[in-house]
């Protein structure tokens, strides 16, 4: 008996988040369109933590009502515990985002009792004593008579009355209608249908009137949609909508870049674009990113792979970062590809951007082929582009290796204009971009297992960067003047 | 007690189930119980039916310490200290130990650190070898992946732990890990759970990360805002609780969801950076330092220009940790509580 009434009051404490709960799920219920009560089991394969707490109530409630001697055989937390769940409960159960992946029993049986297992608990302050009052708690479980119960009952019977009320006033068509239950027992509650959309309302409009609620919830959820502001790679998205006129200018005005067979690029899914990398100071992998946000129909996102060194330079490595630069490994690759993000990759690397004038336009060596590698493991399509005009934009006419090694920096170039104007020197040339995809290659006919073997890659390497060579060559006898 | 020690003790599913969570209840021993973990992991444990019996170790009570917890008086750095933890642990029958006498934040007492991480540890060990104690959850740092612009963008548990050796507080780490390696080595039939967590922030911990934030002026590194992760409190506690009550063996890496820039953590906690050239940034940290006026060593310089960020998707998928509060929350959590200590609302003194 005595236990019962600690379940009752450890029920009342958390009534309010309960409900609330409660309400939201039968709201979304019905927003989907699954009316049919008697169809809301308990029998639910892959449960989310909020409804597995819930139904565990459910069954405790029902427990609580039937004759039958209870046998108790959950733990029982002291009071002051169940008070700390039912303060930190809200945020456990109503975000949904917080589902385990419930692969096994194990799992579900975990989330079921998460709150006893100290997910979410609250953390005591150092020096804060607990109240003696609960020592022995779970051992002799005291018989103090509380008056929750009389007013969980209360407050039940108000809410089924106040529910059958807006049901009888707005009943929808396409809900089966139930009588007004004469008493507000268990399971009537259980069994009676969601209330419409009307009532959600009003209950909500109640809810959202309470400052705890709006803290809980919608305080959450806000932070949790701005906490996007930085993406996990390092883009922020706000940096990004600022700089966009800026690249925009540069796109179109300094550097007038055309586009051609912009479709080869996917519209949805994973893809690797392979370019060339062009001029000593690489903006190529902004410019690309540009050109797909820009001209590309569907507006695609792309992330480019920048080489280790960026990330050391000051200001240059944040700002690549925050922009959309990724750093080239086969960690971060994947994990782009996994969520079907569009990459580009410039697998000539550092031997791409310290070439020198004289040799612009004359792909280097193409890495490790580790591009391939990442073809093959994560089964993307290959789209080779040519970027003509870039090479021209800062040529280097001498590399102070000396001087980059003593800097520890990868190189350090001498332009026509770099030292000599100082920082100003580092502005591009206003050439003539031009900007060429060529048709996607799949390598679909190779297994995963093909990237493990070195001459394949090594083949398959060679052979995208002649393709790439020849539509660079293609493009540079089409046109006129690098300027124009 | 002893009767109900051996109890069947069950636990009602969502599903109706009634499981049987052991024949026994468990025992278990927190070593440095009076730091912050430790004494908040009591209080969960107290309240857990499923412990009968928390012994609590450290030199001083913890002030959380309830009818389930028995207080031992040690020092990991005595000498008899192995002695002793085999004694207790022989003779409570304790089946499950928790190493949180591991220090949090770096001290300049680097011998003492040495000692009170490496013989420590050791003496633990030992006594977990002799008293046949299988199970033992260590709490452990990702930052001793190292901070460094070749990382991937998330570190997973089978990446090498390349903090800098040079500095102190990184060397003892490191040497427990290896410690650890040794100790969880497959074939012994041992449950090791090493918890690596990501930077601890909430409304009551103190740390140096924290008391990092927390100046009136934070220094960073000129040109650089790298990535970082925090880890609540909150949530760091129902991890070790997750880890006593699961069997899991392995590494697994703690972090909230989600990575703010070091310039974005500063910004929520209201305060304002002071960039300054890693090449002045270094001397004058090294200076404060061997005057024993600062209590940052030069090789945290590394993360405040490089991210360290842990990929959390094992903790996920085999420990079953998820975290309640994503990153931004956990700061904005510490940040609304130093907000009440500035004006005198909040007078506890973090731990």
């Amino acid at each position: 008996m005595t236990r019962k009434d600690k379940k009752q009051e450890k029920q009342a404490l958390r009534r309010s988040t309960t409900d609330r709960d409660e309400k939201k799920r039968k709201g979304k219920r019905k927003a989907d369109g699954t009316a049919d009560v008697r169809a809301r089991s308990r029998s639910e394969a892959p449960k989310p933590r909020g409804s597995d707490g819930k139904s565990k109530k459910r069954q405790k409630r029902s427990a609580l009502d039937a004759p039958a001697p209870v046998e108790v055989t959950a733990p029982v937390t002291p009071p002051s515990g169940s008070a700390i769940d039912a303060e930190i409960l809200p945020h456990v159960g109503l975000d949904s985002s917080y589902e385990l992946t419930a692969d096994g029993d194990d799992f579900e049986a975990l989330s079921a009792d998460a709150p006893e297992l100290g997910i979410g608990s609250r953390v005591v302050a150092p020096h804060v004593r607990f109240e003696d009052e609960q020592d022995d708690a779970f051992e002799s479980f005291p018989a103090t008579v509380t008056p929750s119960g009389d007013v969980e009952d209360q407050i039940r019977a108000l809410e089924a009355r106040l529910d059958g009320l807006i049901q009888h006033a707005s009943r929808p068509d396409n809900v089966v209608p139930l009588a007004v239950p004469p008493a507000p027992t268990v399971e009537a509650e259980l069994e009676r249908e969601p209330p419409s959309a009307e009532a959600i309302a009003v209950e909500s409009a109640a809810e959202l009137a309470g400052s705890q609620y709006y803290v809980q919830k919608w305080g959450r959820k806000g932070l949790r949609s701005r906490a996007e502001e930085v993406d996990e790679f390092g883009l922020d998205r706000s940096f990004d909508a600022k700089l966009r006129p800026v690249l925009d200018f540069i796109y179109r005005r300094y550097f007038r870049i055309q586009t051609e067979g912009i479709e080869n690029v996917p519209s949805e899914g994973r893809a690797v674009v392979v370019g060339n990398h062009s001029g000593s100071i690489p903006i190529d992998g902004l410019m690309l990113r540009t050109a797909l946000r820009t001209d590309h129909p569907a507006s695609r996102d792309l992330r480019w792979l920048a080489e280790d060194f960026l990330f050391y330079l000051p200001f240059a490595g944040v700002f690549m970062n925050r922009a959309g630069a990724v750093r080239a490994c086969q960690e971060n690759a994947e994990r782009l590809l996994s969520r079907d993000n569009l990459i580009a990759v410039f697998p000539e690397g550092v031997q791409g951007i310290r070439k020198l004038f004289r040799d612009r336009y004359r792909l280097q060596r193409f890495g490790r082929g580790g591009y391939i590698r990442l073809c093959l493991r994560t089964r993307a399509p290959l789209i080779p582009c040519a970027i003509i005009g870039g090479e021209e934009a800062s040529p280097l006419l001498y590399r102070f290796d000396a001087l980059a090694d003593l800097l520890r920096i990868p190189y350090l170039p001498v332009t026509p204009t770099f030292p000599a104007l100082g920082a100003l020197g580092l502005v591009p040339a206003p050439t003539k971009w031009r900007i060429k995809f060529g048709e996607p290659i799949q390598f679909d006919n190779y297994g995963p297992e093909a990237a493990d073997d070195d001459l394949l890659v090594g083949r398959l390497s060679e052979r995208v960067r002649t393709t790439i060579q020849s539509m660079l060559e293609n493009g540079l006898q089409k046109r006129r003047s690098v300027w124009f | 007690m002893s009767e109900e020690r051996t109890s069947p003790h069950s636990i009602r599913t969502a599903s109706g189930d009634v499981i049987r969570v052991s024949g026994k209840r468990r025992v278990v021993a927190i070593t440095g119980a009076a730091s912050f973990l430790g004494l908040n992991l009591i209080g969960l444990l107290e309240d857990d039916p499923r412990v009968a019996t928390i012994v609590c170790l450290d030199r001083s009570a913890p002030p959380t310490v309830g009818s389930k917890s028995r207080f031992y008086e040690l020092d990991l750095v005595h000498p008899a200290a192995e002695e002793r933890l085999a004694e207790v642990f022989g003779a409570e029958a304790v089946d499950t130990v928790v190493h949180l006498g591991l220090l949090e934040s770096p001290s300049r007492e680097t011998t003492h650190s040495h000692e009170l991480e490496g013989v420590g540890t050791m003496q633990v060990l030992n006594a977990c070898r002799r008293a046949r104690t299988h199970k033992l959850i260590v709490r452990s740092f990702t930052w001793l992946y190292g901070a460094s612009a070749t990382n991937p963008a998330f570190l997973s548990e089978k990446h090498g732990l390349r903090a800098r050796n040079t500095d102190p507080f990184f060397r003892d780490k490191l040497a427990v890990e290896e410690q650890l390696l040794r100790f969880r080595q497959p074939g012994q039939g041992r449950v090791v759970t090493v918890l690596r967590t990501a930077p601890i922030v909430g409304p009551s911990v103190d740390n140096f990360v924290s008391r990092y934030l927390r100046l009136a002026r934070v220094p960073t590194v000129l040109g650089f805002d790298p990535l970082w992760q925090f880890l609540h409190e909150a949530d760091a506690v129902a991890a070790l609780k997750l880890a006593v009550d699961r069997d899991v063996p392995g590494v697994f890496n703690l972090a909230s969801e989600g990575v703010l820039p070091l310039s974005m953590a500063v910004h929520l906690l209201r305060r304002h950076r002071l960039p300054l050239p890693r090449s002045l940034l270094r001397p004058t940290l090294g200076a404060l330092w061997l005057s024993k006026v600062g209590d940052a060593s030069p090789a945290l310089l590394d993360y405040l220009q490089y991210a360290c960020v842990a990929d959390t998707s094992l903790a996920k998928s085999r420990l079953g940790f998820v975290p309640v509060f994503s990153s931004r929350e956990a700061l904005s959590d510490f940040a609304s509580a130093e907000q009440l200590r500035e004006v005198k609302l909040l007078s506890e003194t973090p731990a």
